[in-house]
């Protein structure tokens, strides 16, 4: 592979904020050999930081010190290269000596965001829940509007079975992101598993209506939104023949119940049409039989 | 007097000596000025966790009710968000010093306060290093060049544009096409920002005209980082807007089984 086309491919993982550390690697390695770095101008650092961070992701540390050394002579006490360092130290130091060091870096300057998340993944990461919960709250509480740590946030409450907290969590990133069909779709299915389905139901119909906006009614549904029908089948067929089902969120069960629970039998039949595999007799018998 | 009978001849020295260099001065100087500028710029300062709390917690409430009228947020999951921010408000859980204590009045910030200072001095700096450079330069050109005529534009003119094109030169006869050394500065002065944006980049600070306008204390009146603002005050005025909020609420999931139903055809539309 020539060298323009690596680096524009560089730029462009750059940009879009992509992990592909392989490829980033292997691209990186052709730039930092060829002694190339020097045309880059500026862009440099940008790419030593993405080439440290791919090497560390495919355990080639080496490459990883070079990049840091690099850095850390150009830029001396940036928080960005020092937040980097940490990352370099948690792929071979223990979890405590890196966790001192993030404290350190916290000590230093309290609002360093990057060191911060960095340390609550840690804590996650050894196990230590309770506390990794307590510092996240902490972090959201200042940095309100971070996305992917209330996403986290909830992540870490499903996997302790904390749904009611996880829905909380799940509502600030609604708030956030309201424009993300995935979020809703996560918040629904979260809700499910809590046993909430007149929740579960109304958020699923959410994304279906966002997803199928922009597509006629009689196409089959696709991707999310097919997820989401599954998941209107699912929530519909037990509310149709329960008498009584309770909502811990006080969400009504919607009149019109049994139109939408054969509308959604509808979609998922109309998905599966034409296919001739073993899956799909699964889901007609799945589907008779409710 | 028509142009047809000019009599007036350059030196073309005037053009090697003297045109030439006000301009070539005038860009070296705006060149310089942006690096020492660059120079003089103190790194931001550094926030502790407390303040960025304070200063972002009437952002989380803006969110919130940003979507409120198509909220995302089913009932229950709003309502709690909406009454604990607006009780932290009321308790003042989010100022950087604590809730207030008791009765006790509020001291009012004090604009002077040396905390905030940095600001104004750092504006201030570049203040003078636009000015100082810009006066010098005035006063070479008046000194050594005053009543210079420079050039001729190729285009006439009316004799409104006189006093524009022709200051430094008390003659009124003379036509308006001959531009005075001291306007050739103002035309640089005002009309160069244009090559050092090609030069330096969109962000530069060479540009002096620009600065001419801008006060250091302009600024005071926005609120820019630095100048203290009364948060437990404008706490309190979130508080209404949150419940304003509250009553324009409704949940975007409310009806959705009814319009996906009609859009599919199973429910008659409306």
């Amino acid at each position: 592979m020539s060298l323009p086309t690596a680096l524009e491919r560089l730029a462009t993982y750059r940009t879009n904020n992509t992990r592909a550390s392989q490829d980033t690697f292997e691209q990186g390695c052709i730039t930092l050999k060829s002694q190339s770095t020097a045309k880059l101008g500026d862009e440099v650092w940008g790419f030593l930081e993405q080439l440290a961070l791919a090497s560390i992701d495919v355990g080639r540390l080496d490459i990883a010190d070079e990049c840091l050394k690099q850095l850390g002579v150009k830029f001396p006490r940036s928080p960005r290269v020092d937040v980097l360092t940490g990352i370099r130290m948690e792929a071979t130091e223990s979890p405590d000596t890196v966790l001192e060091y993030y404290d350190q870096l916290l000590e230093e300057d309290s609002a360093n965001a990057a060191a911060w998340k960095r340390r609550i993944s840690v804590l996650r990461r050894t196990g230590k829940y309770e506390r990794a919960v307590e510092e996240l709250s902490k972090f959201l509480d200042t940095f309100y509007t971070d996305v992917e740590g209330w996403l986290e946030l909830a992540d870490i409450y499903s996997s302790c079975n904390q749904y009611t907290h996880a829905l909380q969590a799940l509502s600030h990133a609604l708030l956030l992101a309201p424009q993300n069909p995935f979020t809703f779709l996560q918040f629904a299915e979260t809700a499910y598993t809590s046993g909430d389905l007149p929740l579960a139901l109304k958020m699923f119909l959410v994304v279906v209506e966002m997803g199928e906006r922009d597509i006629k009614p009689e196409a089959p549904p696709s991707g999310i939104n097919f997820r989401a029908w599954l998941g209107v089948k699912l929530c519909a067929r037990q509310l149709v023949s329960a008498s009584h089902i309770s909502s811990a969120s006080d969400t009504p069960i919607p009149k019109t119940i049994k139109l939408i629970d054969e509308l959604a039998t509808e979609r998922v039949l109309l998905y599966y049409q034409g296919e001739k595999e073993t899956g799909s007799k699964h889901v007609y018998d799945w589907l008779a039989s409710s | 007097m028509s142009s047809s009978t000019v009599s007036l001849y350059l030196d073309p020295q005037i053009r090697d000596w003297v045109l030439f260099p006000i301009t070539l001065v005038m860009i070296l100087v705006g060149i310089l000025r942006h690096y020492v500028v660059v120079l003089l710029q103190s790194p931001p300062k550094k926030q502790t966790r407390e303040a960025i709390r304070e200063q972002r917690a009437i952002v989380r409430s803006q969110i919130l009710r940003a979507t409120s009228a198509n909220s995302p947020a089913p009932p229950q999951f709003y309502t709690s968000i909406s009454r604990h921010l607006s009780q932290a408000f009321a308790a003042g859980t989010y100022l950087k010093d604590g809730p207030p204590k008791g009765d006790a009045a509020p001291t009012p910030p004090n604009p002077m306060d040396p905390a905030n200072m940095d600001g104004m001095m750092s504006s201030m700096k570049t203040q003078m290093v636009m000015m100082v450079p810009q006066m010098v330069i005035m006063g070479w050109i008046n000194f050594f060049f005053q009543g210079f005529v420079l050039i001729k534009l190729p285009f006439p003119l009316t004799l409104g544009f006189k006093s524009m094109l022709q200051r430094g030169i008390e003659t009124p006869d003379m036509d308006v096409r001959w531009v005075s050394s001291l306007s050739w500065y103002f035309l640089n002065f005002f009309g160069l920002n244009g090559l050092y944006r090609l030069i330096l980049g969109g962000e530069n600070s060479a540009d002096s005209s620009r600065d001419m306008t801008a006060s250091p204390f302009a600024t005071a009146g926005a609120a820019p980082p630095g100048v203290p603002q009364d948060f437990n005050k404008l706490f309190k005025v979130e508080r209404d807007n949150l419940e304003f909020s509250e009553g324009l609420y409704s949940w975007v999931g409310a009806n959705v089984e009814e319009r996906v139903l009609r859009r599919h055809g199973k429910l008659q539309p409306q």
